[in-house]
């Protein structure tokens, strides 16, 4: 028996702890929130918080994450309602949609870390987050409104 | 504390409606108990609804419910499709929730994602039923306040009587409305008072995919639904010859490991039920990770397939050759082919002579690579298959396509077959071919349980259905004054090439001859965002930006002055296109990015304009090195797709053709050795990266109020060409070989 | 003018080869016998054991094992570190970062693990998994024999280490980890004991750097 804290709430999980955190989390916890795409860390969607860092979960073993904090795409806001998720809807950035998740779970360990990010900041931190529609543009303009949002807010991402 | 088990809730998916304005209705449909002679009518929630008609529910407190009723790959239509209803109806968008249409052809249409046609096919049916439903709502209402149905007014979902000072909402009216015959001829709306359609509206998904709702096939959830995946031959050409699954079998979470025939022989496939590999090796297992890990204990032989046949509707019989593929040999293949006659495919003037009598031939050959589609969701699709119904569930393009082969490999009527259509975590065209949902259902009907059949990463980049691998020879006479007197494309490819005879440039020129040849390969493939157009446009718009140059011409002067002859003296039959709205996308693209004006010296700029799949797409790339490397910095775009109907939506269609068409230009490929596919993964299979994204891309519609057409695929064609032109600027040398980068960097080239 | 030159500030045909035999004498003798090739750390001048020619032998095995992309994949002369045998730029481009574990949502150890994860192409990983810090790149990509061996020697350019150190460092779990590869990498040219084996007897006998 394995035990996990994710968006601060604990599950006890019978499971090899070889498992990676991402099929835990979509087969055995029911958050399919974070997707799979590649199984080897290449395209980031799905991409989750442990203790703040965006790891791919589909490369970390659950064991990992027992004593740890987790946080997925289910549990960024309270009410879908961080700054990030607020700037997808209004610059309307998805197409497909399946990769956003991750897009935002990188784009708020970048926000958190810095408050002003620049283009190339924007590059460093995103470039490990496929879109296959396209959508980086977009993506981007999100995440330099959701800077603003958060400065004009004072909120802590 | 919540402890959990792999027991999933038996609640089952959740289906949820989403508010236009971004609100969240929510309802439950209890999937163990669905009917499926209940099609078109929500369960769990039909005594509220009343259905006006196949697209529109309205509850009696005014809820005014759109069904989509084309799938959803991100092409917008969840949206943009149901503003045409809400249009006509005069519905208030705000207060419309929407929600996916069931698979049903009779009260939704034909329901194909595909070939850009959702607003072609839709356009119409949606705005007659919108303003239909809104007739019989009138009627109600006059027949409720006795006054005559003319003097009826309606506004944001509310009837008026202006006269008596009357009022309702539609739902006061729905179920009455719902009783009085459907209305025919309607008067539909001027579309120069449209009020939704034309102004951009959000993604009515936006709210679940940012918060990481349920949305797409791998999220589908069922009580006791197993995983399946299968194991494949490693290479095209091979094919299981036997198996030891003992130590599978001791693994945990293990159920079955069998064999499991796709078609038997003789079964008659129709034109999208590809056959890649036939003989499938099947675990089974609860989860999805102990199948993974348990397919690596799997022990298999795999043998050589040979030559076998694929038997075609109407008992027509297809053999596909058994050789082990490699890159370099079909390279090879290519020239050979090039050099034997081929199937003429259109012939104007006497290209002949011309020829013959030209002061100069110019003559250049184009390749490009196997793509694949590397949808961010990977093939998947669940299926519960019992004796006497069925129901399948997952992303796909065309139900309508896959519903009479599925019916008859699990020997079921069709209407006893329920198929619920998920978000796709993206298509690009591979989602219209069935082979994974009529694995899927075999799958359940061998086990007599709910599965979900789920390709990893691998699975799906192996598997085949590729775009395919094509080769162009472009000839073009000129007189001693550099006129072009006859133009000569003959195109080939494995298996199939990508001429389209009667695009432009034919029609502009006197003498002109197409040719097209096909080499036969069990390589799979299928459509790719804008099939045969993607690598047509690439070849023909390189060798006229080079015609140009050898011509002394601007490559945007060039290609008008040919769309002026085009429109003025057509040559020949059938030229498929208009050309004052080709003209047009390259007027406004030129006026857009300043060509020819300063300002944009820092720039290697490539122009190229493409016409397929009935819309008009110009682009200009600019083009900059960056830490020695060719960089897109900004692309301006300009479409002509008729009305636009949502048009930020519109916008992102075409940014995200434009970021496809840079990384598939320069990136994307897929080779073979003896077979087998060399790139398995993202590792190995580049795609275009967030930095590697254009900073700016503007984009330019031409406003008119022609019925509109899609956006889907014909954004992309044109792209390749421009950023080849692009390239050549930066670097002083032509590239006539996809991906591009691999041959700027290929020692060859040095 | 010309003659002016000449005679003043040309230096006549045969002192110029006398010059230049001396500068190549001296050249050589640098390099093959020390004088300031291990300079920049003073324990290891005049040394009991040295013998710069055991120590330059047994450098150019070290070197083979510090250019193999298991090493200097990791050491790259950019702020992107390096991937596979061919030693291409990693494909998501993650940056070095001030600590050189990477930056923001890119930073090493969210896809490298404490272990390798198995399977092809999928992350190696260490519980140390970085690059060197931006204040200390320690780049190996691109240099040369001589180069890298006075670099390394260099106390302020190796990280800050002493000879201790430095011994100590070819045992770091992280340098070891070269050798634990994952599926589908080459591993170095030398076996893990053999290349401790050869940077001891490099540093031993003296640290010399080759010509």
């Amino acid at each position: 028996m394995i035990t996990l804290n994710i968006n601060k709430k604990t599950y006890n999980i019978d499971v090899d702890p070889n498992t990676p955190l991402l099929w835990v989390l979509r087969d055995h916890i029911n958050l399919v929130g974070t997707k799979y795409g590649c199984g080897v860390a290449q395209c980031g969607a799905c991409t989750v918080h442990l203790n703040g860092e965006a790891v791919r979960s589909c490369v970390t073993k659950v064991s990992r994450a027992v004593g740890q904090k987790v946080v997925t795409i289910e549990g960024l806001s309270e009410n879908n309602d961080h700054p990030l998720q607020k700037a997808w809807l209004e610059k309307d950035v998805a197409q497909c949609g399946y990769c956003q998740a991750g897009q935002i779970m990188s784009a708020a360990a970048l926000l958190r870390e810095n408050k002003s990010p620049t283009d190339q900041d924007i590059d460093n931190a995103m470039s490990g987050n496929i879109c296959r529609c396209g959508t980086y543009l977009r993506i981007k303009s999100a995440i330099l409104l959701a800077a603003e949002m958060q400065k004009k807010e004072g909120r802590k991402a | 504390m919540e402890n959990v088990d792999n027991k999933y809730s038996r609640r089952a998916f959740l289906k949820s409606s989403t508010l236009a304005g971004g609100g969240l209705l929510l309802s439950f449909t209890c999937l163990s108990g669905f009917s499926s002679s209940g099609k078109g009518v929500d369960a769990g929630t039909a005594s509220e609804w009343i259905e006006i008609n196949g697209y529109i529910k309205i509850t009696p407190d005014n809820i005014i419910k759109i069904l989509n009723p084309n799938p959803e790959f991100g092409q917008n239509v969840m949206t943009s499709l149901p503003m045409i209803v809400a249009e006509e109806l005069d519905a208030d968008w705000q207060k419309v929730v929407v929600e996916m249409g069931p698979h049903d052809s009779i009260k939704l249409g034909p329901q194909f994602t595909g070939g850009s046609n959702s607003m072609r096919m839709y356009w119409k049916p949606l705005r007659e039923a919108g303003a239909a439903a809104r007739q019989m709502l009138k009627e109600a209402a006059a027949q409720a306040w006795s006054v005559p149905v003319e003097e009826i007014t309606t506004k944001a979902g509310m009837l008026h009587h202006e006269k008596s000072g009357k009022s309702g909402t539609y739902g006061q009216f729905s179920s009455k409305a719902a009783t009085i015959p459907v209305p025919k001829g309607m008067k539909l709306k001027d579309v120069k008072s449209f009020s939704v359609v034309g102004n951009s509206k959000k993604n009515v998904e936006g709210a679940k995919i940012v918060s990481g709702k349920p949305l797409f096939g791998l999220d589908y959830k069922y009580e006791g639904m197993l995983i399946a995946m299968i194991e494949h031959p490693p290479a095209f050409g091979m094919k299981l010859k036997d198996f030891d699954a003992s130590e599978t079998l001791k693994m945990p979470g293990i159920k079955d490991v069998f064999r499991q025939k796709l078609y038997e022989d003789g079964f008659e496939q129709a034109a999208f039920d590809t056959r890649t590999f036939n003989d499938l090796l099947v675990v089974v297992g609860k989860t999805t990770w102990e199948v993974m890990q348990a397919r690596k204990k799997l022990k298999v032989t795999w043998e050589p397939a040979g030559e076998t046949k694929n038997t075609m509707g109407g008992k027509k019989e297809v053999i596909v050759p058994g050789e082990l593929e490699c890159t370099a040999r079909q390279l090879e293949k290519f020239k050979e082919y090039a050099a034997k006659p081929a199937q003429q495919l259109r012939k104007d003037g006497d290209p002949e002579t011309a020829f013959k009598n030209a002061a100069q031939v110019i003559e250049r050959v184009y390749t490009a690579p196997f793509l694949a589609h590397n949808c961010m969701e990977p093939m998947n699709f669940f299926a519960h298959v019992m004796e006497d119904k069925a129901l399948v569930a997952g992303p796909l393009q065309v139900p309508g396509f896959s519903e009479p082969t599925l019916a008859k490999l699990i020997n079921l009527p069709a209407d006893k077959i329920e198929i619920q259509m998920t978000r796709m975590g993206g298509g690009f065209g591979l989602r219209a071919y069935g082979h994974y949902i009529y694995e899927a259902a075999l799958i359940s009907k061998k086990l007599k349980a709910p599965v979900k059949l789920v390709y990893t990463r691998e699975d799906d980049m192996t598997y085949g259905i590729y775009r395919p691998m094509y080769t162009t020879t472009y000839r073009a006479a000129l007189d001693a004054n550099k006129n072009l007197i006859a133009l000569h494309v003959k195109g080939g490819g494995i298996p199939e090439h990508a001429v389209h005879a009667n695009r432009f440039p034919a029609g502009t020129i006197d003498n002109y001859l197409a040719e097209g040849w096909r080499i036969p390969s069990n390589i799979t493939i299928g459509a790719f965002r804008a099939p045969g157009s993607n690598f047509a446009a690439s070849a023909e718009q390189m060798f006229l930006d080079e015609l140009a140059e050898i011509m002394g011409k601007d490559p945007i002067d060039f290609r008008l002055e040919l769309l002026k002859r085009g429109k003025e003296t057509p040559v020949g039959k059938n030229n498929d296109y208009d050309a004052d709205r080709y003209a047009g996308v390259l007027k406004l693209v030129k006026e857009k990015s300043g060509w020819n004006k300063a300002g944009s010296e820092k720039y290697s700029r490539g122009v190229a304009a493409y016409f397929c799949h009935n819309s008009y797409v110009a682009h200009v790339v600019d083009m900059v090195k960056r830490n020695g490397q060719p960089y897109v910095e900004r692309v301006f775009s300009a479409a002509d797709c008729g009305v636009v109907i949502n048009p930020d939506a519109a916008a992102n269609m075409v940014e995200g053709a434009v970021v496809d068409g840079i990384g598939n230009a320069l990136y994307g490929g897929l080779t073979m050795n003896n077979g087998e596919v060399q790139q398995k993964n993202f590792s190995q299979y580049r795609i275009i990266r967030s930095n590697e994204a254009p900073q700016k891309i503007e984009v330019n519609f031409v406003q008119n109020d022609i019925d509109p057409t899609g956006l889907g695929e014909p954004p992309f064609p044109p792209v390749f060409g421009a950023v080849a032109s692009a390239l050549y600027k930066l670097t002083g040398k032509r590239l006539y070989n996809y991906p591009l980068i691999n041959q700027l960097n290929s020692p060859d080239n040095a | 003018m010309k003659q002016y030159f000449n005679k003043r500030y040309i230096l006549p045909g045969r002192m110029l080869m006398i010059i230049l035999g001396i500068v190549i004498v001296i050249g050589v003798a640098n390099s093959a016998f020390m004088v300031d090739s291990n300079a920049d750390n003073k324990e290891f001048k005049q040394g009991k054991g040295n013998d710069s020619i055991a120590s330059v032998k047994a450098f150019e095995d070290v070197y083979e094992v510090l250019k193999s992309p298991r090493c200097m994949n990791c050491h790259p002369a950019g702020d992107v570190p390096l991937q596979g045998d061919d030693s291409h730029l990693h494909t998501m481009l993650p940056k070095r970062g001030k600590d050189g574990h990477g930056l923001y949502a890119m930073k090493c150890g969210n896809c490298h693990q404490p272990e390798n994860t198995p399977g092809l192409h999928t992350p190696p990983g260490n519980p140390k998994w970085a690059l060197p810090p931006s204040d200390m790149k320690m780049v190996f990509e691109g240099k040369k024999p001589r180069e890298l061996a006075l670099q390394i020697m260099d106390y302020n350019r190796n990280g800050h280490k002493n000879k201790a150190k430095l011994l100590e460092h070819a045992r770091d779990t992280l340098v070891k980890a070269g050798w634990n590869m994952g599926e589908g990498r080459n591993p170095p040219p030398l076996t893990f004991k053999e290349f401790v084996a050869a940077w001891d007897t490099w540093i031993e006998k003296g640290g010399y750097a080759p010509k």
